[in-house]
């Protein structure tokens, strides 16, 4: 392998991740390992993750720099960072809260990355604090699209049994399959409120537990709202709730400005189409107004420039034309039309046990404040592969990974999980 | 069009349009095409055997069609293939089916096809199916197969298997031209869509092209005007389609409903059945006459 692995870095369900460091540039990176069961095939997530993330390019989206395919094992080569937002709430925050100006700045880069992949048809489906990655620089990425899909044209209906139930969106928690991007909108409501206070706003049990959570907080809607919910998604029941009035946020969010109350509540809307897009949110007063913002930040992460607007997300065609600048929906601007897809060349890989998932120069920018560049499509290759090779010629040739290379590094404390935390439920 | 773009899906290139790899190898147009055709109706046959959702018989036939514009038939047999971009699509699609449900079912066409072939007078009602033992070497090799298969598939497609159909675009299109609500249409189309699976078209031409491709056909078959160009833009133009594109999907298709003569037929039958190794002996064996 060309790359050395060096200790363990996090344990997801069907994966483990590993810190290393590429032989010939000595780039630190994070090697997602990913076991091939033979009853199985490879998992649909690691499909989903692979497909989707190589076709996403973007400051605020985990970099897939490579993909290694052995016969028994995936290897995914990420870009590498210090900490989920998990662990950096718990050891940077005040127990587990952030202040104002980070939660601005995170709230900021969580929402772009989420406008670029909704941008891009795709839906996250997962997002919640620990698939959220923080690097050195503050740098917010969305990470793990193990759930992730491409949503383009509505045809048929999805799984129901997405996002980790804390984060789960209230019309997915009534049955809904054909839900869109507001589901991810939703949870980034529940992940802002969570860097506020340090603890997950709706801790539900089960499905049902979950739900009444949600509107023991926000409130039982009222049964008009119910009723036209179950009009537009034939999978949503009318049913009585038992009624909760709403707790005013600011009873929640102690110390939390006006405007994160005002962001938070829109984010969090019981009704999916009531709930702004990634967009529209970036362009919220909270983000937008000088007066928002918080200069006593000791934290490394950089808020976000007062008066600067957010950078429209817009693609580069092959041939250098940009399309698609969107305005927020509010303000008059057009939509280009749809850019043509690419013809792909072949890929000359010998070997084809690698696939560049991106040429090597391709990583953005670090965010700082700077205006953002766009996203560079031009550098996928893809439909690659056009060599002639027998099928299982690559197969053995691939050399075990260094299993043994463990670099001692001096421990880091304990700090996870926390006492008082609660612990995440799976899904 | 102020359609939301979707996410960027692959296309061939024209290198490998040009000349596929089948081809490459000597295998003739005609045969590659017969063959990539029936591979995509047994995926469609046990698609509907499995109960499985439409959604992943298409996407199953349109990473079939890609895989052979990075891999020779010399390579890998159909029927593999097949199977594979099955079960890869039953993932891709939130439908997970069990990888010995495909297998049994391949196994039940497969030996259909074998029975008929080598009965040609009797009907198919004749045929009896015994099932593959639960532990059968047999079932052990379709298995080593069809892990093969998904591997391959992920590895030659670069884990490119986003694949954008065109079924709700063209209905979109249709009620834009104001042509919704006119008979039988949209039915028409819709099956064009169907049987356009089993050409290569998925893998070479853009899905608006394609879906505008499936209106103009059927227009002309119910002999519904569209909009003709003198007038103003030809109507295609607003959907960003080609009509030289088009015409060349049309083409594809219409193909699909010639006569097949009967022995092409049987060849066809035998190379699937008899796999890579078929495929071998039957262009060594060409080589050999085109040498004497
Ligand atoms: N690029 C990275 N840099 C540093 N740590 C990482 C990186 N990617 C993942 N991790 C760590 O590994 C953990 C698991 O990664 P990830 O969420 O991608 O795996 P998963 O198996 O998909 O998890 P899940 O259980 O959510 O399905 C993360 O929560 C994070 O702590
Ligand atoms: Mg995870």
């Amino acid at each position: 392998m060309n790359y050395i692995q060096l200790e363990k870095l996090g344990e997801g369900t069907y994966a483990t991740v590993y810190k290393g460091r590429s032989r010939a540039t000595n780039e630190i990176v994070a090697l997602k390992e990913i076991h091939l069961d033979p009853e199985e095939g490879t998992p649909s997530t690691a499909i989903r993750e692979i497909s989707l993330m190589k076709e996403l390019n973007h400051p605020n989206i985990l970099h897939l720099h490579d993909v290694i395919h052995t016969e028994n094992k995936l290897v995914l080569v990420f870009e590498y960072c210090e900490q989920d937002l998990k662990r950096y709430m718990d050891t940077h925050g005040v127990r587990g809260a952030l202040d104002p100006a980070t939660v601005r700045s995170f709230m900021y880069q969580l929402l772009r990355g989420t406008a670029y992949c909704h941008d891009n048809r795709v839906l996250h489906r997962d997002l919640k604090p620990q698939n959220l990655l923080i690097n050195r620089k503050g740098e917010l990425k969305i990470g793990d699209f193990g759930l992730a899909r491409a949503y383009g044209v509505p045809v048929n209906t999805y799984s129901n049994e997405v996002v980790t139930l804390w984060y789960r969106a209230p019309d997915v928690l009534m049955g809904s399959r054909n839900y869109d991007a507001a589901i991810d909108i939703w949870s980034c409501g529940c992940i802002m409120a969570e860097m506020i206070t340090g603890m997950p706003l709706f801790r539900g049990r089960d499905n049902p537990d979950q739900l009444l959570a949600i509107m023991k907080i926000i409130g039982t809607p009222e049964d008009r709202v119910i009723k036209k919910m179950a009009q537009e998604t034939p999978d949503i029941q009318f049913k009585t709730y038992p009624r909760f009035p709403k707790v005013p946020w600011p009873n929640i969010l102690p110390g939390a400005s006006a405007q994160a109350c005002d962001l938070i509540d829109r984010l969090l809307q019981f009704d999916p189409t009531s709930r702004p897009n990634a967009l529209d949110a970036l362009f919220h007063p909270y983000f937008t107004d000088p007066t928002a913002h918080h200069p006593n930040s000791t934290n490394v992460p950089q808020p976000v420039p007062v008066g600067v607007m957010p950078a429209p997300v817009f693609h580069m065609l092959p041939n250098g034309q940009s399309v698609y600048m969107p305005q927020p929906s509010n303000a008059p601007g057009t939509r280009a039309a749809a850019p043509q897809p690419y013809q792909y060349a072949a890929m000359n890989d010998p070997n084809m046990a690698r696939h560049p998932a991106y040429s090597e120069q391709g990583h953005p920018p670090p965010f700082a404040g700077q205006p953002i560049h766009p996203p560079q499509y031009a550098q996928v290759p893809a439909y690659a592969y056009g060599q002639h090779v027998h099928p299982q010629a690559h197969m053995p040739a691939q050399a075990a990974p260094q299993q043994q290379q463990q670099q001692q590094q001096p421990q880091q404390p304990a700090v996870y999980p926390v006492p008082g935390y609660p612990q995440y439920p799976g899904r | 069009m102020s359609l939301p773009h979707p996410l960027l899906y692959p296309l061939a290139s024209a290198a490998q349009i040009a000349q596929t790899l089948s081809r490459a190898d000597a295998l003739p147009a005609w045969l590659e095409e017969d063959l990539r055709a029936e591979g995509c109706r047994l995926i469609q046959s046990a698609g509907i055997l499995l109960g499985a959702p439409q959604v992943v018989m298409a996407t199953a036939q349109v990473l079939f069609q890609r895989f052979w514009y990075v891999t020779s038939m010399r390579e890998f047999s159909v029927s593999q293939i097949a199977m594979g971009a099955l079960y890869l699509a039953s993932k891709l699609e939130e439908h997970i089916a069990r990888m010995r449900d495909i297998i049994n079912i391949f196994d039940l066409l497969l030996s259909r096809l074998r029975y008929s072939l080598a009965h040609p007078d009797s009907p198919l009602d004749s045929f009896k199916y015994t099932p593959m033992s639960y532990f059968s070497n047999e079932y052990y090799t379709y298995k080593d197969e069809l892990i093969i298969a998904e591997m391959q598939l992920l590895k030659r497609l670069a884990f490119n298997v986003q694949v954008q159909l065109p079924y709700n675009t063209m209905v979109n299109y249709l009620n834009v031209l104001g042509l919704g609500r006119v008979e039988g249409l949209a039915q028409k189309a819709w099956g064009f869509l169907n049987d356009a699976l089993q050409t290569p078209v998925y893998a070479v031409y853009p899905f608006p092209t394609i879906a505008c491709a499936s209106i103009h056909l059927a227009a002309r078959e119910i002999g519904v005007c569209l909009p003709e160009p003198p007038e103003r833009e030809p109507w295609w133009a607003l959907f960003d389609a080609d009509l030289e594109d088009m015409e060349q999907v049309c083409g594809w298709v219409l193909r699909l409903y010639r006569k097949q003569d009967e022995e092409e037929r049987e060849v066809v039958h035998n190379l699937i059945l008899g796999g890579r190794r078929e495929v071998r002996k039957w262009l060594d064996e060409r080589a050999r006459q085109a040498d004497v």
